[in-house]
Formats: C-alpha cells, structure tokens, sequence
C-alpha cells in the first residue's frame, strides 16, 4: 500500500453546537484512489472537503494528510500536498490575467521565474486552455474560468486534488476536457459533485453521504448502479443509466 | 448599463489599459512610480505665483498621454467627479488675495487668481500623473515596485487586496440591485425602505466572498507576502527613460 493517504477518524464537526454539520466520518484513502463524494445538497460534501485542507480548524476527531495530522501548525506543509479546486471560480482566481493567478502558488513557493512560468504553460496545456493565458479574467465566460480555476491548482503538482462541483457551468466538450484530465491525473483525487455521470467516469470508489454521515462507501459501479439506494439519499441514477422517457 | 456596471466597467478598463502591449507599459514598474513621485514632488515645489514654470511641467503628461496612446477625452471624462474637487481647493484664494499684478485687456488680473489657477493646476497634474501611472502600470506592478522602495508588505498589500475586493464590492451590489430591479419593474432605483436590507446583505455576501477569496489564497501558499509579479531588473532603457526625464525636470525647475 502506497504512503499517501488521507486518513479521518471519528471526525465531527459543527458551525454551532447544537447543529451537527458532520458526524463519525471515519474512512481512508490510498494513493491512485479515485473518490467521488456524492450525496444531496447540504449533506456537508463541500464541509468534509474543506476540513481537509484546515478550512475549518474546529473539528473533533482525527484527520491526517501523508501521516501529518491537519492543526493549525501543519497547515503549510498539507497545504503543498494538495490543491482544492472551489466551487465558485470567482473565489478562485483574484489575479488580474489568468497568467498571474496560476503563477501564484509556485510564486508562493518560492520558486523561480523560469520554473514558475514552466509551469503555468505545463498548467494551461494540460487544459488545452493555452489561448487564455494572458486574458483578463473578468472578461472571461464561467466555463473558461473553471478551467483556469483547475490551472492554478495543477500548477502546484499537487499530489491529492480536491474538486467541489468540478463540472459546473462547463460546456460539454469542456467537460469532456475535464474528464480527461481527471483520468490522466495518476495521484489521489476526490470529488465532490452532483454530476453523477462525470463521477462515473472518473472515479472507482465512491462515498455517499447522507445527514452528515456516511451511508456508503464502496465501488462506483456498484453504488452508482444502486437505485434504490440513491433515491433513498436523494439522488437519482446517473443519466447514462436511465431509460429515456420519450 | 447601471451606475454600478459602470463603474464596474470603468476599473476593468483600466485593466485593460494597463495591460497594453505598450512601450511605455513595458518599462520597469519602479521607474515610472519613482518619476511620478519626482513629478509630484517638483510640480509641488513651484512658487505659488509661478505658472510658467508649472506650465512647461505638463510636457510630461502630455508625452505620457501620446506615448501611451492613452485618450485624452476619456482621461478626463473619468476623472470628471475629481477634477471638480481638486479645483474646488483653490477657490477662495481671489477672495483674501487681492493684490493687482497686472492686466488682462481691462480686466485686474490678482495675485489670488494667479495662485488659485496654479494650484489648480498642481492638482490637475497630480491627479493626471497618478492616471497616467495606473493606466500604463497593473495594480500588481505597482505594488511589486511599492516592496522594491521598501514600503511595508502589509501596507503594500492593503492596496493590491483594496483595489482587488473594491471589484468584488462591486461586483456583488451589481447582483443584487439587478436582481431587485428584475422583481420590482416600475420603480425607479431603490427603494428606501430596503436599504437598509440591501446594505446588510452587501456587507455579509462581500464579507463570505472575500473570506472565499482569502482562503484561496492561503491554500496557494500566501503567508501575508505577495509575491506581485516575474521579479525583473531594470534595463539600459529604463535607465536612460528615467534618466532623460529626471534632467528634464530639473533644467525645468531650475529655469523655472
């Protein structure tokens, strides 16, 4: 079994006492694993995924990224091993051109010049969004800035992606795009997404939540086959496996 | 498009302006901001009295405008709401001075109109000079010349992040009023009895975005220092640019 791994015990977390957000999450991921994080809205996906990268110190229980526990004093090393790519690309890019946004962290970490901007180019290749590399972000549509949003974090070489909602406002052959990027990308991923198609092509392991908790946690295909299963948690199956009505 | 589209239109014109394949915007941040300054600082130095010389200062704006194919109309019709106010200050100099120098025609021309006009003019220059610098420099280059005099990371960063979220202020305030205007058609604006709201949704959505914002940026390792831009060094052109204009205005001041 390879060293990566992100390992949660028994975590709880709350944005106030009384109202649990998450409860007794308890699973672990291997390196090369490929996780789609699926449930309703509000089942606290996005939560799980943010504790992850210290988003949300206050937790209890344990997580662990590559064996370092995720603390406050930590935080920078985890930080470098992952990169999260956020729901709202807005959130994401607040450089002026896409060049500058992608070029952030390695800038951050110190690298130099001509490695940062061998990067950024590698970033923008692997998207095929190469075209966009000196635009202005404002001037972009919501499709591209999603894609530009994923730039920025490949630029890190990050070893664990974390994606939420990964496939929203993508056009389909820039989802297409996406999902071959998803495939190609050898190191731990996790995904959190309604787009139960996309998760089927991308991932082999799913998680289902539900509550706040995790209902299931097992093969994609079997999950994602699983109707029953889905509608009791508020989902369907994914389009690619209903009948069609007409 | 409304008042906040405007306006909102207005910050990514600049934008845009700054980012122009230029000559005069391809040269090293530093020397721009440190000729600006210079400008300012001679500009301010004139006597009170002393138009001609301040007049022969706008060769430099005026060089700025053309080598930058910056419009001038444009120029002054963003400045419009300032422009008024920097002149404003000058006001009342004819007022307490009223010492007759000379004529014009018939017409006494008062030491107190001579000074108002100059210090108009030294306002119009400062604020045409600090135009002229963002127009042709990004607000990230001008930072990244701001560490280079030494000035504080944190202050450095209060302005990138101000004038990055004063986007996102906007940006969300434009949302909002769009989408009240969507629901109430016959009015015009909005109306008071929801300001109230409004502005609180406005601080709690720009508050959560800009926390958004801020954790995307600790997640790509900012640890409070902003690492603006490709760090360059300065050229045999840049030199000689801020060469040629430092002994400009000092043959300017001296003969002034």
């Amino acid at each position: 079994m390879s060293h990566i791994h992100i390992n949660f015990e028994h975590v709880n977390y709350s944005y106030e006492k009384t109202v649990p957000i998450l409860q007794d999450i308890t699973f672990t991921a291997h390196e090369n694993d490929s996780i789609g994080l699926i449930g309703a809205n509000g089942v606290g996906k996005s939560t799980l995924l943010k504790l992850l990268v210290g988003l949300n110190p206050d937790y209890e229980g344990s997580i662990r990224v590559e064996e370092m526990p995720v603390v406050k004093e930590m935080l920078p090393k985890v930080r470098e091993k992952i990169g999260y790519v956020f729901q709202d690309s807005d959130s994401q890019l607040f450089m002026s051109t896409v060049f500058e946004d992608v070029a952030f962290a390695p800038r951050n970490y110190g690298l130099p010049e001509e490695e940062v901007e061998k990067r950024v180019n590698h970033a923008l290749k692997q998207i095929h969004i190469e075209h966009l590399r000196d635009k202005q972000i404002y001037k972009m549509s919501g499709g591209e800035k999603k894609m530009a949003s994923i730039a920025t974090i490949l630029a890190m070489t990050p070893d664990i992606i974390l994606m939420d909602e990964p496939s929203i406002a993508l056009d389909p052959r820039n989802r297409r795009s996406l999902i071959h990027i998803l495939n190609d990308f050898e190191h731990l991923k996790i995904i959190a997404s309604h787009d139960l198609d996309m998760i089927l092509e991308t991932c082999s392991r799913v998680i289902l939540m539900s509550g706040g908790c995790i209902v299931c946690d097992g093969d994609a295909k079997e999950i994602l086959t699983n109707q029953e299963l889905l509608e009791e948690n508020g989902l369907e199956l994914p389009f690619c496996l209903q009948k069609p009505v007409w | 498009m409304n008042k906040l589209g405007n306006a909102l239109y207005e910050i990514h014109h600049m934008d845009m302006l700054a980012a122009k394949d230029q000559w005069v915007n391809r040269l090293h941040p530093l020397v721009k901001l440190v000729l600006t300054i210079v400008f300012l600082t001679v500009t301010m130095s004139f006597q009170k009295y002393d138009l001609t010389g301040l007049l022969r200062m706008g060769i430099y704006p005026i060089v700025l405008f053309i080598v930058g194919e910056i419009s001038f109309c444009d120029s002054i019709r963003r400045l419009r709401i300032v422009l008024p106010l920097v002149c404003f200050v000058g006001l009342f100099n004819p007022i307490f001075d009223r010492q007759v120098i000379g004529y014009i025609g018939t017409v006494p021309l008062t030491a107190g109109m001579l000074s108002m006009v100059t210090l108009m003019i030294k306002g119009i220059y400062s604020v045409l000079a600090a135009y002229l610098l963002i127009a042709t420099t990004s607000i990230e280059k001008i930072c990244y010349a701001l560490r280079l005099l030494h000035i504080p990371a944190i202050l450095v960063t209060q302005v990138l992040l101000t004038y990055r979220y004063v986007t996102v202020l906007l940006e969300e305030a434009n949302r909002m009023t769009q989408a009240y205007s969507l629901r109430a058609p016959n009015q015009k604006g909005v109306h008071f009895k929801v300001w109230g709201t409004l502005a609180g949704q406005l601080l709690l959505r720009s508050m959560d975005r800009a926390n958004e914002v801020y954790e995307s940026m600790t997640l790509r390792g900012y640890r409070g220092e902003f690492y603006y831009t490709a760090k360059e060094p300065c050229k045999a052109k840049d030199w000689l640019y801020l060469g040629v204009w430092l002994a400009l205005f000092a043959v300017l001041k001296v003969t002034g």
